[in-house]
């Protein structure tokens, strides 16, 4: 059952990561701890963050 | 290999980020209706490029990182690569959001750990792609969503963004800790 679980589990980590938006909800994800915090550090991490990411497919 | 890679994209975001910041010291000496005016110009024209209302060319090094550099072997090779594809200025810049982070870095950036960070945080960007395409173990289905976001990705990451660098010009103007 455990075992199960936990192929389940993993089995959705992976379905989130191939998915090319996880990142960009990262990053976004970021600003609204820098909003909810208050901390303009990790607003420059998720501005930063985005902006590699937007190159992404840029070689 | 991914490590070094990733590794070698935050080095080179490291370096680009701490040269800006080396000569913002002309940026951050302008009043602060010039920095905040300089910041919301670029931005204007950034969204308006990114949503394809206004058609100009960004200032770029316009071309691949040559194949070659593989050949330098299993670890030189990836590290050279992720090197000069994380400083962002040996290859094609395809979006705009990295010249509003430049501008901001340029003209907010209060502190040396902030030019770090920013360098560090834009090379895991960089690599975030790649890290979950591998991960992922499906990198071929990674691609074709790649592929089908590629096209939206660009202007949606401007528009968080640019919310960011808003609330880092609120915070120089509130004075909130950095």
């Amino acid at each position: 059952m455990r075992h199960a679980a936990s192929i389940s589990a993993g089995h959705r980590v992976r379905v989130v990561l191939a998915d090319a938006s996880a990142p960009f909800v990262a990053f976004a994800g970021l600003l609204v701890g820098a909003v909810v915090l208050g901390s303009p550090v990790l607003a420059w991490a998720s501005l930063a963050g985005l902006a590699g990411y937007s190159l992404s497919g840029s070689t | 290999m991914l490590l070094v890679f990733s590794g070698a994209l935050v080095l080179g975001g490291t370096l680009s980020a701490t040269v800006i910041w080396l000569t913002s010291g002309l940026g951050r000496g302008l009043q602060p209706a010039w920095r905040i005016g300089l910041l919301a110009a670029l931005t204007i024209v950034a969204v308006l490029r990114e949503f394809h209302v206004l058609n100009i060319a960004l200032p770029q090094n316009a071309r691949q990182i040559p194949q070659e550099v593989f050949a330098k072997g299993p670890l030189l090779g990836p590290f050279q690569f992720g090197f000069e594809l994380g400083t962002g200025v040996r290859t094609f810049v395809s979006a705009s959001l990295p010249y509003v982070l430049a501008a901001a870095l340029w003209l907010y950036a209060t502190d040396y750990r902030i030019a770090l960070l920013v360098g560090a945080t834009f090379g895991l960007g960089r690599a975030a792609m790649t890290a979950a395409r591998y991960w992922s173990g499906a990198v071929e289905r990674g691609d074709e969503r790649l592929e089908r976001r590629i096209t939206w990705l660009p202007p949606a990451a401007l528009v968080v963004g640019v919310a960011a660098a808003a609330m880092i010009v609120a915070s120089g103007v509130l004075h909130w800790r950095t």
